[in-house]
């Protein structure tokens, strides 16, 4: 009996070694009960609403895992609603990594989600691939890298487009500061200032979030301003340039960032005669038909979700994210991910005119590119078919 | 000292919305005894019904008179409520219930119509009245200032001429009183929140597109009303109508000086605590005689 043993055991022998082989020619990211779990933390009610951010992250990780998932991994996906309220946004940081085990964040869009938790990542040791960056600690955070450009970058980037493009000679900027912004807006106008080697005409940081604006575009008009830029939101781009308009104000270029490129800014300015540009963060979403934007499109309207900037944003994040994970060899878990997200190569995607990199920086802003839209007769044409980038400061 | 003339001038738009507001605040407290926070909200409502069936592709005027139809049901809606509830309340209480409805009515609003996101607001009357000091005073402003200044007048003849004035202070002054006499109390009362409400619906419509066109921000236009309801100590007519305009126009000037100008929105506030001292002072030399 004594062969047969040693046989059965050198067969069993035989098996294991090859399922270890197996196991090693097959390189690629594993996964416990075959799940990987990211969450977001994001302003769903509240003041803000930017759940599409989330939901076309959502909607970019079931295409995923109806194709299979990545190497057989799903994406087990939770949206946190912070309600833009810092205590509901830190419990929801800590029960996504505590209690949800999340290996990241991915897709996250909110109002203070940065500011509360970023100290919150940096020690749980978990990054954040955020959808769409809004305050200003989401681009001076070690463990959060958003896929958009930014308010400040965007500024800097509208500025340089103003006096490079426009060529404007007297550029004035009025900034509307909320919390703790007013460092990053003026930063904004030094980069561009070390960048063109121009001076700022004027600068004016108590723009009022409400009340009228009549004393400050008589303001900018009899300062002589050839180009106005603002980081008016929405409803104040309209009233701005309704207000222009009142004052029969003429010869100024006005600037706005990427909360003003939206339809109902153009509808609601189908009037106007005032030359009006916006920054975008990503590939023009008005433009359905441009191929950048097919692949967005065609998952959007699969997933029944609208066509808006902030779902490019939530879809890039998912799509950047996913490249990352299957770069991966072996377990995919927070520490992996995180070393992954840190060694990882510049990923180019054509929704974005920069290459994403999330890298082991104090600070990330990979997203230095922009395209122009001027608003021509209630609608917005692309004024930039290629990327505005940024050159380096000298 | 030009600029400052010119940033003054340029005040007057948002002077003429406050003077407005804030008379059509002082004829509510007087007539029904309510500090009422809610009176923007309301004609911000009828408002946005305008907009709404504007952006449907109805014609402008009869969707004004739809407006101000919804603007004074709001109104009497809202009256109904602290009359029906609040009437024997304290002062206070009715003003904090009008608090509570004013956070209500925003809340509502803003779902309603699609939170931040801008509307299509016409203009009802487009164009530019004349130019001073280098700013263009548009039709809309001389408007509103016009019609405070002829509210004013009405209301202070209405008050201290007729019948029904006399009937309506006595009403704000002494209700169980004024019921005992035989007066119709809460169907007077539900007529002035009626009438204030299609006076501010109208107000609102006419100052909407120069504002910031979403519903929180219109509805807020009610705490430079009160304020300058308030340099009226809530009696006088031409006060509040000075102090509306006074507003605007120092409103106006800070912007034009840098280090005061990111401390604008503190004007309203300041004006309310100089006025309040104010007033307390000359109580002090009530007591003392």
């Amino acid at each position: 009996m004594q062969w047969k043993s040693s046989l059965l055991a050198a067969a069993f022998a035989g098996i294991g070694l090859a399922a270890t082989a197996g196991t090693a020619s097959a390189a690629g990211p594993t996964c416990k009960d075959g799940t990987i779990k990211v969450g977001a933390v994001s302003t769903i009610t509240g003041p803000a609403d930017f759940s599409e951010v989330p939901k076309a992250t959502q909607a970019a990780f079931d295409a995923v895992n109806a194709a299979g998932g990545i190497n057989g991994c799903k994406i087990d996906y939770t949206i946190a609603d912070d309600k833009a309220d810092p205590a509901v946004a830190a419990q929801a940081a800590r029960d996504l990594i505590d209690n949800k085990e999340a290996v990241a964040l991915v897709g996250s869009g909110s109002l203070l989600d940065c500011a509360v938790n970023s100290a919150t990542y940096s020690r749980k040791k978990i990054l954040s691939v955020q959808g769409l960056g809004v305050d200003a600690a989401c681009f001076s955070s070690p463990n959060v890298a958003p896929v958009n450009v930014g308010p400040y970058t965007l500024s800097t980037a509208m500025a340089w487009y103003a006096t490079n493009q426009l060529k404007s000679e007297k550029l004035c900027a009025f900034f509307i500061i909320i919390g703790g912004t007013q460092e990053a807006y003026k930063k904004a106008i030094e980069n561009w200032e070390k960048i063109s080697g121009k001076k700022i005409h004027l600068i004016d940081l108590t723009l009022p979030f409400q009340g009228d604006l009549t004393p400050y575009v008589i303001k900018a008009r009899d300062a002589g301003c050839d180009a106005v830029l603002t980081n008016q939101v929405e409803p104040q781009v309209v009233q701005l340039i309704k207000t222009v308009d009142a004052q029969k104000i003429s010869g100024i270029n006005w600037l706005f960032l990427a909360p003003g490129y939206t339809e109902q800014v153009a509808s609601a300015l189908a009037d106007t005669k005032q030359p009006i540009y916006v920054g975008t963060e990503w590939e023009p979403f008005t433009e359905k038909s441009s191929a950048a934007n097919a692949q967005w499109v065609a998952d959007m309207q699969k997933a029944g979700r609208p066509l808006t900037a902030f779902s490019q944003g939530g879809y890039l994040a998912a799509q950047l994210f996913v490249k990352v994970v299957a770069s991966i060899d072996g377990e995919v878990t927070r520490e992996s991910v995180s070393k992954a997200l840190h060694e990882m190569q510049p990923i180019t995607n054509p929704l974005a005119g920069s290459p994403y990199v999330f890298g082991t920086a104090k600070m990330h802003s990979p997203m230095q590119s922009t395209k122009v839209m001027k608003l021509e007769k209630g609608a917005w044409t692309v004024e930039t078919p290629d990327w505005v980038v940024l050159p380096q400061a000298k | 000292m030009n600029a400052l003339l010119t940033s003054a001038v340029a005040g007057l738009t948002a002077g003429g919305t406050y003077a407005l507001l804030g008379v059509c605040a002082v004829f509510t407290y007087r007539l029904v005894a309510v500090v009422n926070f809610t009176g923007a909200a309301i004609g911000t409502a009828g408002t946005f019904v305008l907009i709404a069936l504007y952006e449907a592709g109805f014609p402008i005027w009869p969707s004004v008179l739809a407006g101000i139809a919804v603007g004074t049901v709001v109104g009497v809606a809202i009256g109904y409520i602290m009359t029906r509830w609040f009437g024997e309340a304290s002062a206070s209480t009715k003003a904090a219930v009008t608090v509570a409805l004013l956070v209500g009515i925003i809340a509502i609003g803003l779902r309603l119509t699609g939170g931040q996101h801008p509307h299509n607001m016409p203009e009802l009357f487009p164009g530019s009245a004349f130019r001073m000091a280098g700013v263009e005073v548009t039709i809309a402003s001389v408007l509103t200032i016009g019609l405070a200044a002829l509210f004013t007048v009405l209301a202070d003849l209405f008050l201290n001429n007729t019948k029904v004035g006399l009937n309506l202070r006595a009403l704000a002054d002494r209700p169980m009183a004024a019921e005992l006499l035989g007066i119709r109390v809460q169907l007077l009362s539900l007529l002035v929140w009626g009438m204030t409400g299609a006076f501010t619906t109208f107000a609102l419509m006419i100052i909407a597109p120069q504002r910031s066109p979403n519903f929180m921000t219109l509805s807020l236009l009610v705490v430079p009303a009160l304020a300058a309801a308030l340099v009226g100590l809530f009696r006088s007519f031409w006060r509040t109508l000075a102090g509306g305009i006074g507003l605007g126009l120092v409103e106006g000037m800070a912007s034009s000086v840098d280090s005061i100008s990111q401390y604008r929105s503190a004007i309203p506030f300041l004006v309310v605590l100089a006025v309040l001292l104010w007033s307390q002072r000359e109580a002090r030399w009530d007591e003392a005689r």
